[in-house]
């Protein structure tokens, strides 16, 4: 089910009435039930897949707990491998086997490619990278294996961040389930503001600019290179705003039964390097990253070659998760690349930034390195969204060609779509920039209610006025 | 923003159940703009605000569909006319965009001193043509001529409607939104629920000219008694058409959509309508690559002789092989409508003369003839 869908506007008010009507004991038997719901309007039969996953993790949890410490390893070692496995099947299987065929082929070897066609299950990366971090964080005794099958279940299922995360923590939102959550309107309200601010980010901008990319990016040959220069940027701000417009309806649909779920972005555009960007993008990711990979890989403590191949590995692996393509994986290792070169060309920058007589923490040198960090990521972009490496060197190298002022309308997106695309993200900026410190959400806290309403009552019938609703999935539910 | 998913775990014990252990969250917000309400309250201020967005939202639906109404130019101002009774036409165009784009009525008044008007709507298939040729003379008188004009793909049934948005101020008119409902029977979501024909069906902003409308404003006039010429010069639109199909085009012959016009005959002859076909030019060039044209030409002969139909196919006309009178190889723009409105308008004086003849003559019984018996009445 799409939270942009009207399935979900009847579904969620049912379960939110429901739920603060049950009591207590009965209340995660609810969410279990309406998360396989939520999960089933897509195909139902994969929540099997799910299943296997859960119980997997489940029985690793509980008997990592029980075993002696000589078998926790290979415990560990078993459920992650077979965790995996499904994820390989189903996700990896075609690449891999489409690689070698293509390998082989190279060396005059001519094999045919297995005729088995899968689809992959929406959002499975996510719950697979979630199971996996309970069983890690039990193996760790960070987390106490939860004994309970339908908490457990739950905690991997649960419907606002199923499909698309935040990818959570067991320390974060297992115990959650065990909480009672009295109806608060406080938590109800903020809800519902944080989803609101979700659908403008995926219904008023990302599902907009969609339009635009998808006809550039579909036939890039087609296009003049500022098409190619728009789409491009407009990607940058679609795949954002699809991915925390997702997390901040998924977010805010937590909150408002009550539970808390961790941020997954913090403004990335504004980071002054790429280094901070990743601080700041699918922060539940890259932590899981952090902690699961690179950390154990010895992180930067380890020899200056081992820190570079640690870098290299994280990201090109971050660059597979995302998808079972080459673009992806380079991708991946482009950011690996701009983090390495961000390391160690910093004492080149600064000298050249005090030759130039810009002061550290200036406004204009953070300027210069926002503005750079933004473009370095949209090239990065452009390889994440090509079809293929062909399409992506196509663009790169026809992107200051051929610029036709009069030639910038697309089939979809006509020349009325541009000033509500770039009032939108204009707005967005604005937004975010208001919210920086809270200001924004005290001064209209501190309004009277009718004023309150009246502002609320108007961001809601712009995102409805102005949003987009042709059922385009989110972007992130493919990984 | 940024919160780092450090919590630590919450101490379990494993007989409990849910929600026995932990007390509950308490709100975040020293500064709540909420103050300590009980449950009945909250939920009654929510209730509050949801009916005031509700409303909201019924108001401007109505708002946007009042505006639209009120317009009197352009595509939405034709439509008006039509819905509203004010057309009550003698002859009237009926087809696709290249009636639309084709026929000028003001051309066929000149020249056979009826009153004329082109319902032809952009993107439309037979089965839409004849819902709103019905939606027209419910609302209308009825007209003494429909001309329809055919396409290549006049057999093929619609498979969505084409801007569905212009039809959502009228989709309580039964006859049009039954018409719809076959193409799309997801229309009831337009009719039903307020605002989704405007913004859920609709990217363009239409809703705009139902709020710009509502205020009085009215768009520049580009339709004249329904036509609507196009300035625009020959595109390179067909070169690339060709390119992309090098073994031609084919266009299906549907059952359902043969009997989309045997449906329109049946219409006109039950309203004592005379019906003509005209197959308005289209470029040369395209005939050649329709590879199926003389099996759809076929069937238009059959349907007119066996319904005795008047059929005048415009495939030969003199100008069509030369791209100054075309906008693209289906359209021709402005320069072409003129000239083939000029050369329709003098063949229709010419029939309208000789049935008109035949009529006075009491040859009535024999032939069928124009349904009227004087010109200029309605």
């Amino acid at each position: 089910m799409l939270f942009n869908s009207l399935e979900f506007a009847c579904f969620f008010p049912i379960v939110v009435a429901v739920y603060f009507l049950l009591p207590q004991r009965w209340r995660v038997y609810l969410l279990l039930a309406a998360s396989c719901y939520f999960y089933m309007a897509f195909i139902p039969v994969y929540i099997l897949i799910l299943a296997v996953t859960i119980l997997i993790d489940y029985v690793a949890g509980i008997y990592l707990e029980r075993v002696q410490e000589s078998a926790r390893k290979p415990l560990l070692l078993a459920s992650i491998v077979s965790t995996c496995c499904v994820l390989f099947i189903f996700k990896y299987f075609g690449f891999f086997t489409g690689s070698f065929v293509a390998t082989a082929g190279f060396f005059g070897l001519h094999l045919s490619r297995p005729a088995v066609s899968i689809i992959l299950p929406i959002g499975l990366s996510f719950h697979t990278f979630q199971s996996l971090s309970y069983v890690i964080e039990v193996y760790r005794r960070r987390q106490r294996a939860e004994k309970n099958f339908i908490v457990y279940a739950t905690y991997v299922m649960f419907f606002p961040q199923l499909v698309a995360g935040p990818i959570e923590r067991p320390q974060n939102l297992l115990h959650q389930f065990w909480e009672h959550h009295a109806f608060n309107l406080e938590d109800v309200a903020e809800g519902l503001k944080r989803m609101a601010w979700g659908f403008f980010k995926k219904l008023v901008i990302a599902d907009r600019l969609a339009l635009y990319v998808n006809d550039v990016y579909s036939a890039p040959r087609n296009c003049n290179g500022l098409q190619l220069t728009i789409a491009t940027f407009f990607f940058a701000y679609q795949i954002y705003c699809d991915f925390s417009g997702y997390s901040d309806i998924a977010i805010g649909t937590a909150r408002v039964l009550g539970f808390r779920l961790m941020e997954n972005f913090d403004t990335p555009y504004h980071s002054l390097s790429v280094s901070e960007f990743w601080h700041r993008w699918h922060i539940s990711l890259s932590t899981w990253f952090k902690d699961y990979l690179y950390i154990p890989l010895g992180g930067s403590r380890v020899s200056q070659g081992r820190h570079l191949l640690n870098l290299m590995i994280t990201f090109t692996v971050s660059g597979l998760w995302h998808g079972a393509n080459w673009t992806y994986v380079v991708w991946g290792g482009l950011n690996g690349g701009y983090l390495i070169c961000g390391l160690y060309t910093r004492p080149w920058r600064d000298r050249l930034f005090r030759a130039a007589g810009i002061e550290d923490g200036s406004a204009v040198r953070k300027l210069t390195m926002l503005s750079s960090t933004f473009v370095l990521t949209c090239v990065a972009w452009i390889v994440f969204r090509a079809r293929n490496i062909g399409d992506a060197i196509y663009v790169f190298t026809h992107l200051a060609s051929g610029w036709n002022v009069h030639g910038i309308t697309t089939e979809q997106f006509w020349l009325r779509q541009f000033p509500v695309a770039f009032a939108s993200i204009l707005a967005l900026e604005i937004g975010q920039y208001l919210d920086r410190g809270k200001h924004l959400k005290t001064t209209v806290a501190r309004l009277p209610i009718s004023a309150r309403w009246a502002i609320y009552a108007t961001c809601v019938m712009t995102v409805i006025m102005f949003g987009i609703y042709k059922k385009m999935q989110f972007i992130y539910f493919q990984f | 923003m940024s919160q780092s998913a450090t919590a630590q775990a919450a101490p379990q014990s494993v007989d409990s159940s849910p929600g026995e252990r932990v007390a509950s969250t308490a709100p975040e917000s020293a500064q709540s703009s909420h103050p300590k309400l009980t449950a009945f309250e909250s939920v009654a201020r929510l209730c509050g605000f949801f009916v005031i967005l509700v409303a909201l939202i019924f108001l401007t639906n109505a708002m946007i569909t009042s505006g639209l109404r009120r317009i009197r130019t352009s595509e939405v101002g034709a439509l008006n006319q039509v819905m509203q009774g004010k057309v009550n036409a003698q002859i009237v165009i009926t087809g696709s965009s290249r009636a639309l784009a084709h026929f000028d009525p003001r051309l066929l008044e000149q020249a056979t001193g009826y009153t004329a008007y082109n319902i032809g709507r952009n993107g439309s298939q037979t089965d839409m043509q004849v819902a709103f040729l019905r939606a027209y003379l419910e609302h209308n008188q009825k007209p003494k001529i429909v001309i329809h004009s055919l396409d290549a793909f006049s057999f093929v049934t619609s498979r969505e409607v084409f801007e569905q948005v212009q039809y959502t101020p009228y989709l309580s008119d039964p006859a049009l939104y039954s018409a719809l409902w076959k193409v799309n029977p997801d229309i009831w979501k337009s009719r039903d629920l307020p605002l989704y024909g405007y913004v859920v069906e609709d990217m363009n902003f239409a809703w705009t000219q139902g709020v710009r409308g509502f205020f009085g404003w009215s768009p520049r006039q580009d339709f004249f008694l329904g036509f609507n010429p196009r300035s625009k010069e020959w595109s390179e639109d067909f070169e690339r058409f060709r390119e992309l199909r090098p073994h031609g085009v084919e266009f299906a012959i549907e059952k359902a959509g043969i009997q989309d016009v045997e449906d329109l005959i049946t219409l006109c002859r039950q309203n004592g309508i005379q019906l003509i076909f005209v197959y308005s030019p289209e470029y040369r060039e395209v005939q050649k690559i329709t590879t199926n044209r003389d099996a759809i030409f076929s069937e238009f002969r059959e349907l007119s002789a066996q319904y005795q139909v008047p059929f005048w196919d415009y495939s030969d006309w003199s100008h069509a092989g030369d791209r100054s009178y075309f906008q693209n190889s289906q359209h021709l723009n402005a320069r072409g409508a003129e000239a083939f409105s000029n050369d329709l308008a003098g063949q229709l004086r010419s029939y309208i003369s000789s049935s008109e003849a035949r009529s006075d003559a009491g040859q009535s019984a024999a032939r069928p003839t124009l349904p009227f018996a004087q010109k200029g009445s309605n």
